[in-house]
């Protein structure tokens, strides 16, 4: 009879006990935010640097290595890269990157000696149909960017080059000394 | 047979024509944390058997890394457990570092160590929460849910996603730790070590709660080495048995961590309830493991020099990690080329799940629930 009155005591003291901590939130900062509409800023503007979001290409400083169409572990990223007869120009016929089959690994923009290829902070790439999900950044071909020798002067490549050597510092190499296994081995 | 005051023999021999009834549990129930499909044969509210039927979230990732090659299937572990997947992109790293004896960066692993135990905290944040919610205690799981969103804010700020990683790299990691990581991550983990206290006063020592859990599916220590229980499970039983510990990898044998163990401290050793504190205590412990690396990390590089054409000599490996559901292997075997020719990962859910048909003969429906929430099974752990 003893354990039964102690259980009931147990039971409302432990409730009353978990109740108060329930309660005390009444008066505590609410941690939930309102999303989308209800946000000072947008939530891409607040995603850390190396936020992994939708893949983007700068075909002006895209080199067309192939790299990252080699290194992406499930092929969604499809490149033509041919060298003109004539001007001896490596031209891009075809980029495409399925979004629809993108994991969002970045193991495509670590190899990219120029950061052309690299996530932004995009993540809402909702549609309503599987077409729309390939991104085809070659609309007509173009000549991919050769590395000059020197610094680059052209003033409508140096931004670009600019963002893209930038991300390859920031994301895809590590801080410290060694720098990732770039060269191959084989 | 006799639970809770209900007598079902009693009720047979009174001249009711009862008969035992097939029930289907699932694939798609909210209780089953995945695709997990019980077939339940009942006799009203009481189990005569609960068979688990596995395989709804196979998607072959052992086949996948002979096509993919060894960089290429870093992504794919994330998938095998994505409540926990750094301890699997460790797994990983560590079996084709050990394939091709490759010395991983002392700032490297203690980056991995980081990365691990803050993804082990927000596993057992979720298991211990959807404890609760199983159960029917709603509160505790957005509790438990809040802090894991900092730790998946702290992982995004560190590799750049919040549950499928991809942050290990064989020879090291892909990035390092950012500027102000260490600050942020000793910052929270002092706001949160408090906050384990008033979690175990919202609900860990509710006596409804408790009423459910304790000794409910006892499991005695010599059956769950039978069973190949492995990490929480196994130690919930009373076995002092931890692979960071005992068979140490990585940094962790410098580093100053008790091992929790179950000790029927409310009922009876190996219960539901055991296995419940045992994952609380080991979130503290977590805390210290993360404490202690934040203070003593060395500088240096993350990664080692490793060719992207990566070919590992001909022959096999085998590790153990502590993945936050146990015993984790992972075997490689090498014939030399970029592929690997076989790969086989060895699961703590999926020997818990075997287990479940044994334990849970002669509970009622609800407390299957109880026990797969105390196993913490992870489906697509279970079936990969």
């Amino acid at each position: 009879m003893a354990g039964y009155f102690s259980n009931i005591q147990e039971t409302v003291t432990s409730i009353f006990e978990g109740m108060s901590i329930t309660f005390s939130h009444f008066v505590r900062r609410p941690y939930t935010v309102q999303y989308p509409d209800r946000i000072p800023i947008p939530i891409q503007d607040t995603l850390p640097f190396r936020y992994r979001g939708i893949l983007e290409v700068d075909l002006e400083i895209c080199t067309g290595c192939l790299a990252c169409e080699r290194a992406c572990p499930i092929d969604c990223i499809v490149i033509e890269a041919k060298k003109d007869k004539q001007t001896k120009a490596m031209m891009l016929n075809r980029f495409d990157i399925d979004i629809a089959k993108c994991m969002y690994c970045g193991l495509c923009s670590e190899p990219c000696p120029t950061g052309s290829i690299h996530h932004t902070s995009q993540f809402e790439g909702a549609d309503y149909s599987l077409e729309s999900m390939l991104r085809r950044f070659v609309k007509t071909p173009v000549a991919a960017y050769k590395p000059s020798k020197g610094p680059e002067t052209d003033p409508e490549i140096v931004p670009f080059l600019d963002r893209g050597l930038r991300y390859l510092d920031d994301f895809a190499k590590p801080g410290g000394s060694s720098e990732p296994g770039e060269a191959d081995a084989s | 047979m006799s639970l809770g005051g209900f007598d079902v023999q009693v009720l047979r021999e009174n001249g009711f024509a009862t008969e035992e009834m097939t029930l289907n549990m699932g694939p798609q129930h909210p209780s089953t944390h995945g695709v997990l499909r019980f077939v339940v044969r009942a006799d009203g509210e009481v189990m005569t058997e609960a068979v688990p039927d596995v395989g709804y979230l196979h998607r072959s990732i052992e086949k996948i890394a002979e096509k993919v090659g060894y960089h290429g299937f870093m992504p794919y572990t994330d998938r095998v457990d994505y409540v926990a997947a750094m301890p699997c992109n460790q797994g990983w790293a560590m079996v084709c570092e050990k394939l091709a004896g490759i010395e991983v960066p002392r700032r490297a692993e203690y980056c991995r160590v980081i990365a691990c135990e803050f993804n082990r905290i927000s596993s057992h944040l979720i298991a211990v929460g959807t404890m609760g919610m199983d159960i029917g205690a709603f509160t505790p799981f957005t509790h438990a849910l809040r802090e894991r969103e900092h730790i998946n804010d702290l992982l995004e700020e560190l590799c750049g996603a919040r549950l499928t990683f991809n942050y290990m790299r064989i020879g090291g990691v892909a990035w390092d730790l950012p500027p102000d990581f260490a600050e942020k991550g000793l910052a929270y983990i002092d706001r949160f070590e408090p906050l384990i206290d008033e979690y175990n006063a919202l609900i860990s020592f509710n006596k409804i709660y408790k009423e459910r859990l304790i000794n409910v599916a006892v499991i005695t220590g010599e059956e769950a080495i039978n069973y190949n229980l492995v990490g929480p499970n196994l130690r919930g039983s009373g076995v002092d048995f931890d692979v960071r510990r005992d068979i140490p990898y990585s940094i962790y044998p410098e580093l100053q961590f008790d091992v929790p163990v179950g000790h029927g401290e409310e009922g009876t050793l190996g219960d539901c309830f055991d296995r419940y504190m045992v994952r609380i205590r080991e979130i503290q412990e977590s805390c210290k493991i993360i404490r202690q690396c934040l203070q003593q990390i060395p500088e240096g590089s993350v990664l080692a020099k490793i060719p992207r054409k990566f070919k590992p000599p001909v022959g096999d490996a085998y590790v153990r990690i502590e993945s936050a559901r146990g015993d984790m292997g992972w075997y490689c075997v090498s014939d030399g080329s970029e592929y690997p020719y076989r790969v086989k990962v060895r699961t703590g859910s999926f020997t818990a799940t075997s287990i479940i048909e044994q334990v849970s003969r002669g509970l009622m429906i609800a407390d299957l629930i109880t026990v797969v929430a105390s196993f913490d099974l992870v489906a697509p752990e279970i079936d990969r």
